[in-house]
């Protein structure tokens, strides 16, 4: 896995933009925004945190079970490769 | 199409569909047309626990001290949590092994049914833990009507299924007669039935199941019957896998990666799919009116619940692409996800109350020096 050492922009549509931390995974990094999103299992097997990728590319810090449309994340098992765009659902 | 246990025609696994291809017949794991069943085979293994391993002794006493309300929801939940599992610990290899294609999802079905077993023995355990004599609730299951109601509409759809796969693998195509009723079969016929039977158990794993860990977490929030709660967390870890599983089914058909006609038929059945979870919904909804009819507890009731189920039935048809129309965006059960974290599942076992763990792991990196006070 490529592991960057900057953080990148993310966009969250309808709710703010914030920086991602490199340390920690995608979901780690919106509830430190305090963006309100689902989650269960926190380890990629449940989907409870399906996410809408816009824009930008991720990596999977562990591989995703759950159902996932070919234009959706996992939020809590992803890191942020480059600035990202994206809806979770309200 | 007659049922063979060992197909001695040579078939590619790639190309089958997922249902109603060629039988299976090399049990092979190296290759698969859908990898993600592998996956979930590894990870559900991953999860192995017994029982056993959890100390629910402290549960008696604390039983004791609940109020008779909260008596009649803690066990009414776990017969409840005893047929859904008495259910799915055979149903799953009845009815859908004699018809599956893929070596891969044949072993993932066999793993998902082992696990429910785990589960039906961890009730027994729990009960037999609380009663000198757990027979009268067991025995209830069967009696119960508020139990029975559920029990048919989760049953239902399997043994049609079952029934309509053993008149087309013994007679095949055709119109049959049995015991004076008449029966159209066609593989349309059982394909839709295999939808909707599969639209089921998902309503069962991603609803009904819910419901039920929700009144067991209840309690623990209030730190009783944490035994108890212990043992449902890693049932509820399990679930949440059968539940991907059926989901990725699901959405194999309807996407078009798996069986052409089975994206018709998905497209088709839409409506009829709906209306299956909505029908947990609402039978859902009964069985909390049923739960807390002598009276709620500290921290659930009826109207919580219920929303609780209108919640969860809302993220999990929006997550197999069918619109629930209930509108409850927020969780109104946070602490649910403390329960269902798996970080919170996966402790050492030395650090929790768990009494047996499995040692004798071997160690394989042996460096020269290991031997350095060795003489021969």
């Amino acid at each position: 896995m490529k592991k960057p050492d900057t953080a990148f922009h993310i966009e969250v549509i309808d709710v703010k933009g914030t920086l991602s931390d490199p340390d920690k995974t995608l979901l780690e990094s919106l509830e430190a925004a305090d963006v309100q999103i689902h989650y269960h299992c926190r380890e990629g097997y449940c989907g409870a945190c399906r996410t809408k990728l816009i824009a930008g590319e991720v990596d999977y810090t562990t591989d995703p079970l759950a159902y996932i449309d070919d234009d959706e994340i996992l939020p809590c098992c992803c890191i942020a490769l480059t600035d990202l765009k994206i809806k979770v659902p309200l | 199409m007659k049922y063979t246990t060992f197909n001695q025609q040579s078939v590619n696994p790639l190309v089958e569909p997922m249902f109603f291809g060629n039988p299976v017949n090399v049990a092979r794991y190296d290759q698969q047309r859908h990898a993600i069943f592998e996956k979930l085979i590894e990870k559900q293994i991953s999860f192995f626990w017994r029982p056993e391993e959890v100390d629910v002794s402290r549960d008696r006493v604390d039983f004791q001290k609940l109020t008779e309300a909260e008596q009649h929801i803690f066990i009414s939940n776990l017969k409840y949590q005893t047929l859904l599992d008495s259910v799915q610990g055979r149903s799953p290899n009845i009815a859908f092994l004699p018809i599956i294609s893929l070596p891969e999802l044949e072993t993932w079905v066999e793993t998902w049914s082992f696990f429910e077993t785990i589960h039906s023995r961890s009730y027994t355990h729990i009960l037999r833990n609380l009663f000198s004599d757990p027979s009268d609730i067991f025995k209830d299951i069967v009696v119960n009507e508020e139990i029975k109601r559920r029990a048919s509409d989760i049953s239902g759809y399997y043994d049609e299924l079952i029934f309509l796969t053993q008149l087309w693998q013994t007679q095949g195509e055709g119109v049959h007669t049995v015991d004076g009723e008449t029966y159209t079969v066609s593989l349309r016929e059982l394909k839709k039935k295999l939808y909707l039977c599969m639209n089921s158990v998902n309503a069962l794993e991603a609803i009904r199941f819910y419901v039920s860990f929700a009144c067991t977490f209840a309690f623990a929030e209030r730190e009783l019957m944490e035994g108890n709660s212990k043992i449902i967390r890693l049932i509820a870890r399990d679930e949440n896998l059968h539940l991907t599983s059926t989901q990725h089914i699901l959405n194999l058909w309807a996407k078009g990666k798996d069986d052409p006609e089975m994206a018709e038929i998905a497209e088709e059945c839409k409506e009829q799919a709906r209306d299956i979870f909505l029908s947990a919904v609402e039978q859902e909804k009964q069985w909390a009116e049923y739960l807390f009819q002598n009276g709620s507890m500290i921290g659930l009731n009826k109207e919580i619940l219920c929303q609780y189920v209108e919640y969860i039935a809302h993220q999990r048809m929006s997550a197999i692409g069918l619109d629930s129309g209930f509108d409850v965006k927020s969780n109104p059960l946070p602490w649910m996800n403390n329960y269902l974290n798996s970080d919170n599942v996966q402790v050492a076992p030395q650090e929790s109350e768990i009494s047996s763990y499995l040692v004798g792991q071997i160690d394989s990196s042996v460096s020269e020096d290991d031997f350095a006070d060795f003489e021969l």
